[in-house]
């Protein structure tokens, strides 16, 4: 490009193409203005610019010639690299499960700004889909957790569903007359609920979310984690004790006229609200499929 | 039917009985996917009040009534820029001592004397904290540090009954002779040893 082009303006002209001495410079009235082509930068040149003659290079040496040693190369003396001795910080990094944080900061942020819906139970999907949050299952991302930087700022009622939770998160949740779960997504139902269209559009039944593992079904079974396999009971033992403790009255949600929408929960098999393991959602023909062979709902069931 | 069986386990909060039967409830609606790991079926409804026993076993926590309290939030002390100056995170807790009826008559005058530092002259007890960062974890240490006054306040010095001192007294002289006995043994086995020449 730099050969084809001579000095800039006769660059111009030859771009104006054939018969574009009729047309007016500023394109015909009632066009759409186009864009005027902006002018390419000017290659490094010599010869008294900013960028030549040594070109950022220095003088003479190794440094101008381009035969620097290696990064980390401290001229024969033990580098600091290899001096350090080993040690398994990062051992097993990638068997580590790691949660997206999700401050309530952010949350208060996407309600206001009407991403997200809190008239409807907040999830993975919502907030993926308003891009407030982005989770990599791929990159041993196993969710979000949420985090306490803006407890003292929120304000709002939300049926959220998260896969770990502060407890200072869980009250300022809770204080607001809002209802927070924890619940535990296996890679593949993760990847799934993130991006659920691309899921539909393989055709594929809806698979049963799995659970959790060992040393997670302890984290998910106490209510003070709010586990979706707690008892529930419990559970609402634990509100009034966190309460309590954090000195805020308990809102009494069974005298909210949002009850329903905010005791909706999902069953622990169940990866989308309203869908069952085991359909098949037609997002062309906009149609559900429902198996239904005995051997195969009873599979789904289980 | 769930519903009225957990109505009847009497819970402290009434809503609670609501909250559980929603599950039972959808069940038998037949509209929600159920699994066998659901929640009602992983804790059925019990038909005896026996569950609901567990809370009372623990000793309870003082209850505070925060009505009674005044709570006020300023801007916290140290390094920290922007943040510390702007944001409202000191907590300060006060409440007439004198008055307070839900600490115990001689609790409230055992604090008076263990605490008058923390007294002011209107006769009210302060309490602050602005360790956290935020303002609802540093009212719960307030909180916190209010049970503890209550807590120590409460405690009784241990009383040793006499057959105890007596048992220690006892134990005592015991170890000390044993300790002059292995002594003398010892000393005779030094003795027999030394070979006097006279």
């Amino acid at each position: 490009r730099g050969a084809l082009g001579g000095s800039g303006h006769e660059r111009e002209r030859r771009a104006a193409g054939p018969g574009a001495a009729a047309l007016p410079a500023q394109g015909l009235p009632g066009q759409p203005q186009a864009q005027p082509r902006l002018q390419k930068a000017e290659r490094r040149r010599g010869r008294g610019r900013y960028g030549g003659r040594k070109c950022g290079r220095g003088h003479k040496g190794e440094r101008q010639r381009g035969n620097r040693p290696r990064l980390g190369f401290e001229g024969g003396q033990t580098p600091f690299y290899l001096a350090i001795p080993k040690y398994g910080f990062n051992e097993g990094h990638s068997l580590r499960r790691q949660y997206q944080p999700l401050s309530l900061q952010r949350l208060q942020y996407l309600i206001d700004l009407g991403r997200v819906d809190p008239t409807q139970p907040i999830d993975l999907t919502q907030l993926t889909n308003a891009r407030g949050v982005t989770v990599q299952p791929l990159k041993r991302d196993y969710g979000i957790q949420l985090v306490e930087e803006g407890a003292d700022i929120f304000a709002a009622k939300v049926n959220i569903e998260v896969q770990r939770a502060s407890e200072l998160a869980i009250a300022a949740i809770e204080k607001n007359g809002g209802v927070v779960t924890t619940s535990f997504y296996d890679p593949r139902s993760l990847e799934i609920l993130c991006k659920p269209v691309v899921f539909f559009l393989r055709g594929k039944p809806i698979p049963k979310r799995m659970l959790p593992p060992e040393d997670l079904v302890r984290y998910y079974t106490d209510p003070r984690n709010r586990g979706y396999l707690a008892d529930p009971s419990k559970v609402a033992e634990a509100r009034l004790e966190l309460a309590k403790k954090y000195g805020y009255v308990l809102p009494d949600i069974t005298k909210d006229e949002l009850f329903k929408m905010l005791s909706a929960r999902k069953d622990p098999r169940q990866i989308f609200f309203g869908l069952a393991p085991g359909w098949i959602v037609n997002l062309a023909d906009k149609k559900i499929l429902k198996p239904t062979d005995e051997s195969l709902l009873k599979y789904y069931s289980s | 039917m769930a519903a009225h069986t957990l109505r009847g386990l009497c819970r402290p909060w009434p809503g609670l009985a609501l909250l559980c039967a929603r599950f039972s409830q959808r069940a038998a609606a037949g509209t929600e996917y159920r699994s066998s790991h659901s929640l009602d079926k992983l804790y059925p409804p019990r038909q005896d009040g026996t569950a609901a026993r567990t809370a009372e076993l623990q000793p309870p926590t003082l209850d505070i009534p925060m009505a009674r309290l005044t709570v006020s939030y300023s801007r916290s002390s140290g390094p920290g820029g922007q943040n510390v100056n702007k944001v409202n995170s000191k907590a300060e807790v006060r409440f007439h001592l004198a008055s307070a009826d839900w600490i115990p008559e001689a609790v409230r005058q055992k604090m008076a004397l263990m605490h008058r530092n923390k007294i002011n002259r209107a006769g009210e007890l302060i309490v602050t904290s602005e360790e956290s960062r935020y303002q609802m974890r540093n009212l719960a240490i307030c909180l916190e540090k209010i049970r503890t006054m209550v807590t120590e306040a409460i405690e009784k010095p241990k009383v040793v009954s006499k057959e105890t001192a007596q048992k220690l007294i006892e134990r005592v002289e015991k170890m000390n002779r044993e300790r002059l006995r292995q002594k003398k043994m010892h000393s005779t086995i030094k003795q027999s040893r030394k070979a006097d020449f006279d």
